[in-house]
């Protein structure tokens, strides 16, 4: 039984505005083994970029960590200090943005982004940096040739590219990626992910990947979680999670999608929206938009319940995880 | 299991079929110049599309960034004018709306929703502005009290309640915002809504809501949709007829299901696979790392050749046009002299 | 199939009185910068409504002691005719906040609509209107100055006519670059595809949305109106029986107060026009800070980390 690579534990985050103060993460657990793709699903104010943006120690103000740790090769990063932090970043963990065009500097070249990075994280000679950056542009099938051009010459899923490239510099064991294909296009998208996964098996890096597409996750994930509100709605792998979704919300969102291939039904989604945060409801935060709603669920909130291999945040799992433990 | 008929489509294809379309574009162009007046560099948005749009029915126009579809939309509601080419509205040519009355008329008739339900909307007024203007532009008959009860009507036919027109944009969320957006093209009562890309922009489990909402308009509103994205699972979902474009050209249309079930040009067969499936654990997965090019004073051929893995000597030399192929059309050499051989295999090609 | 009512269900927030207007208030009432200017703002204004209620003596009557320095009768002393300085002082405050206000009031006028216009018509119309702001934005001021002072009357009149031309253009080429950045924003294309008129647009759709910008470029050009109309004034253009701080400037220059031993009465008209220019760039700062939270001074909340 290794190791966990990366540990998470009650990590809480909250925003501190002078209207009210917002609880965007509560209470999040989980963990990540090497070489093992994670996904983090959810709709937009779910938090789960949020989450990321805390497991990378990349929160700004008004957003803190509150609570919890953050465990990654023996040390708690929440704890760490600034020089201890900026000698594990981009050596050990990196990271990969939603949008190239806002990570890279459009006044540079690739190049010279690659070479910044490398000098910024480490003791590089000149003739090093020249091999490690066609090393990486070679990694995920651009040009080398490229090193000198400047992002707005590339197409947007080239600049996706680069941008995986910049973060593989020292091979780090954990690649966190924050939506890295929804700016582009279906094909691209397609081509992107494909890469990222043939990558990940070669070079057994573990993966945290944040996306709202279900469909992505499904072919390339090993572990699903499920973010709602601000906490993990279900935890489990990613086959359990598709052949059989336990949280009414999971089932919610799998019956959205309108299939190309399948045979054409009628889909209902579901009716109304995530909840305002800084007035959360009582109880279950789902329970206003829940068709399996009991009258439990108004007043009671739900724990992470355990069946089988999964976790669900759901009372009507809750006898069943009291009788089975 | 029988496949079952997925009641979101219109239950009677052949109905319209004789009748005058409500829209129909020939040859439509637009070019741009890139650059200053005196630029060489022209861009090619939209080349020769054809397009017809039926009464009560929902076309879906399909293709990447670059394919030229949210300019056509803006081409059909009358944002740009076209560089070549004609709308007819049923019937009557554009070109002869000259007047503002006219023009007038004709938005009164085609509406246009946006995609982006975040900057669709004044900022500073509350939501009901934009169907408030619509109505006392359009409908200058109505008198104040009925122009108000007209908004509320328009509003609950979207799903929403009546309380909503007095909410500011930044009150609302993206969902309720886009069925507004409806709601305003709604206020004109027009024969046709052209919908930019209306769901893209919205969390998955909100998507399915407008979509079943757009297929209430055609039902009970009578209104027809030309509904404009990147998706096709959402396309096939609402859609009874799909067009297909690559790079300011049409390169399949048909049937929804015919096109979907059997793709006859590559860049379709492409689309499709590269279409993720929530359900599907493998895939085949196309060998393509392309993406649509910016079409910048182009040659003649087709523009799909340099990704094609069918591509012949002729597609570099004649630019396709869209051929019939049984319920379709195909802008294809390739499949166009396949289908020949198929129906014709003692001639040789 | 019915389309579903989502109305029930779908409200994210209660709307509650939490509107524009209310929070606009809060945040001005808890930004420091826009206390103090809106006090100075304040004061100024009561001072020019009521001036008999502080400074009873006539500001004109020549009756008192010549070129008195600063005593409990004559605050500030007296001119050179004998006249109470302190009491020109608040009397002035009338006549220059009026000058102000309505010079800045005409050239931002002047220059949202040019620049506005200019931005949203585009084309050719905006290429004109670019030479037409560039023009007056190189114009000598000076030597049109002294040009015009032979041929206008000195005084308030000539004064405005002069402010107005050459402090529109500045603001007239932000305006049009604000303009020009949301132009194309989804609901300007809404209201094309509506078949709205251009004008309507340009004062409806376009304008109110830039209030801050306006009321930022209003503020800042106040400032340069208050400064720039003194100086004029000092330098002759005004009418020097009429009552304004840069006329007193003029007349306090020309009788050598500064020798004569009442030197309040060249200084107090030029520090008034510097506390009427902080006022207003004090609340033009916190608009700014208002209208960019980023702006904002950073005061971290300390959280007692045990209580999640």
């Amino acid at each position: 039984m290794t190791d966990p690579l990366l540990e998470v534990d009650g990590l809480t985050v909250d925003y501190l505005t002078d209207a009210a103060d917002v609880r965007a993460v509560n209470q999040v657990s989980f963990t990540v083994d090497p070489g093992e793709f994670l996904a983090i699903v959810g709709e937009s104010g779910c938090g789960k970029s949020t989450l990321l943006f805390a497991v990378a120690q990349l929160l700004s103000p008004p957003g803190e960590i509150v609570a919890g740790k953050v465990i990654f090769r023996g040390h708690d990063m929440v704890r760490l200090g600034r020089g201890e932090l900026q000698s594990m970043r981009w050596r050990d963990y990196s990271i990969v943005m939603q949008s190239a065009m806002n990570a890279l500097n459009p006044m540079k070249s690739i190049g010279a982004q690659f070479k910044d990075t490398l000098e910024a994280h480490g003791n590089v000679s000149k003739a090093d940096i020249g091999r490690r950056s066609t090393e990486v542009m070679e990694l995920v099938g651009i040009d080398p040739a490229h090193l000198h051009s400047y992002p707005h010459q590339l197409s947007g899923g080239m600049r996706q590219r680069a941008m995986i490239a910049m973060a593989l510099l020292f091979t780090p064991q954990l690649v966190i990626m924050d939506e890295p294909t929804s700016a582009l296009d279906v094909v691209a998208q397609q081509s992107l992910m494909t890469k990222i996964k043939d990558l990940q098996q070669n070079l057994g890096f573990a993966v945290i990947f944040v996306t709202h597409d279900m469909s992505v996750v499904h072919r390339y994930s090993d572990r699903v979680l499920v973010m709602y509100a601000g906490q993990i709605a279900e935890a489990a792998r990613t086959e359990e999670v598709f052949e059989r979704p336990l949280h009414p919300y999971t089932r919610g969102l799998m019956s959205a999608f309108p299939s190309v291939r399948g045979p054409r039904r009628e889909l209902i989604g579901i009716p109304g929206s995530p909840p305002d945060l800084a007035r959360p409801p009582t109880g279950c935060l789902f329970h206003p938009r829940c068709p399996d709603v009991m009258p439990a669920c108004l007043g009671r909130e739900p724990e992470l319940y355990p069946v089988g291999d999964a976790e669900v945040r759901c009372l009507l799992y809750a006898e069943q995880a009291r009788k089975a433990s | 299991m029988a496949e079952e008929r997925n009641p979101r489509t219109s239950s009677d294809p052949a109905a319209s079929s004789g009748s005058e379309p409500v829209l129909r574009a020939a040859d439509l162009t637009k070019h741009f110049r890139l650059g200053g007046m005196f630029s060489k560099q022209v861009l090619h948005a939209v080349d020769d599309l054809n397009i017809t749009i039926a009464e009560r029915e929902i076309v879906a126009l399909v293709g990447e960034s670059g394919s030229g579809k949210s300019t056509v939309a803006r081409l059909l509601a009358r944002i740009y004018t076209p560089t070549r080419g004609e709308i007819y509205y049923r019937g009557r040519p554009l070109r002869s709306l000259r007047s503002r009355k006219d023009l007038l008329w004709y938005r009164g008739e085609v509406a246009i929703v946006l995609q982006d339900p975040f900057s669709a909307f004044h900022p500073v007024f509350p939501i009901s502005h934009g169907v408030m203007r619509n109505l006392a532009l359009h409908r200058p008959e109505l008198s104040g009290p009925e122009r108000r009860r007209e908004a509320e009507r328009v509003c609950e036919t979207v799903g929403l309640g009546p309380k909503m027109l007095d909410r500011y944009p930044y009150e609302m969320s993206g969902g309720e915002r886009q069925r507004i957006g409806f709601a305003q093209a709604l206020a004109v009562r027009p024969k046709l809504i052209l919908a930019d890309e209306p769901v893209s922009m919205l969390d998955v489990s909100i998507r399915v809501g407008v979509l079943n909402m757009m297929a209430g308009l055609r039902d009970q509103e009578g209104v027809s949709l030309l509904y404009i994205t990147h998706d096709l699972a959402s396309a096939r979902y609402v859609a009874d007829r799909i067009v297909v474009m690559y790079a300011g050209h049409m390169v399949e249309e048909g049937p929804t299901e015919t096109v979907l079930s059997s793709p006859k040009h590559p860049y379709t067969q492409l689309l499709l696979s590269a279409a993720a499936e929530p359900s599907e654990k493998e895939a085949e997965i196309a060998a393509d790392s392309g993406e649509p090019p910016r079409v910048i004073n182009p040659s003649e051929g087709c523009r799909f050749r340099w990704r094609c893995p069918y591509a012949i000597e002729k597609c570099e030399q004649v630019t396709p046009r869209p051929t019939p192929i049984g319920a379709t059309q195909v802008a294809c050499h390739v499949a166009v002299a396949e289908a020949e051989r198929a129906s014709n295999p003692a001639s040789v090609s | 199939m019915a389309i579903p009512d989502i109305s029930v269900t779908d409200s994210i927030t209660d709307v509650e009185a939490t509107r524009a207007p209310r929070r606009f208030l809060r945040t001005v009432l808890g930004n420091r910068k826009a206390v103090v200017g809106a006090v100075i703002l304040l004061v100024m204004a009561f001072v020019a409504a009521f001036p008999g209620l502080i400074a009873p003596d006539d500001p004109q009557a020549a009756i008192y002691a010549q070129n008195a320095g600063p005593s409990s009768a004559h605050l500030l002393g007296t001119t050179q005719l004998g006249q109470d300085v302190f009491s020109q002082l608040v009397w002035s405050t009338r006549l220059t906040l009026i000058v102000t206000l309505i010079v800045t009031a005409i050239a931002t006028f002047l220059s949202t609509i040019i620049g506005v216009t200019s931005a949203y018509v585009g084309g050719i119309t905006d290429r004109a209107l670019t030479v037409f702001i560039d023009v007056f934005l190189i114009l000598p001021v000076l030597p049109l100055l002294i040009l015009l002072a032979a041929y206008l009357p000195p005084g308030v009149t000539s004064l405005v006519i002069v402010l107005c031309i050459t402090s529109w253009a500045f603001q007239a080429r932000q305006l049009r670059s604000q303009g020009l950045s949301i132009r194309n924003r989804d609901f300007l294309v809404a209201a094309r595809a509506r078949g709205e008129r251009g004008i309507y647009i340009i004062l409806v759709e376009i304008v109110p949305t830039m209030t801050s910008l306006i009321a930022a470029s209003f503020l800042s050009l106040a400032v340069y109106v208050v400064g720039f109309a003194a100086s004029l004034q000092f330098l002759g253009l005004g009418n020097s029986s009429e009552l304004m701080w840069g006329t007193m400037l003029y007349n306090a220059q020309q009788a050598s107060a500064l020798e004569a031993g009442n030197a309040w009465w060249a200084l107090s008209p030029g520090a008034a026009v510097a506390v009427l220019g902080t006022g207003f760039a004090l609340l033009n700062y916190a608009f700014d800070e208002i209208g960019n939270p980023a702006l904002r001074p950073v005061r971290r909340k300390r959280r007692d980390r045990s209580s999640a």
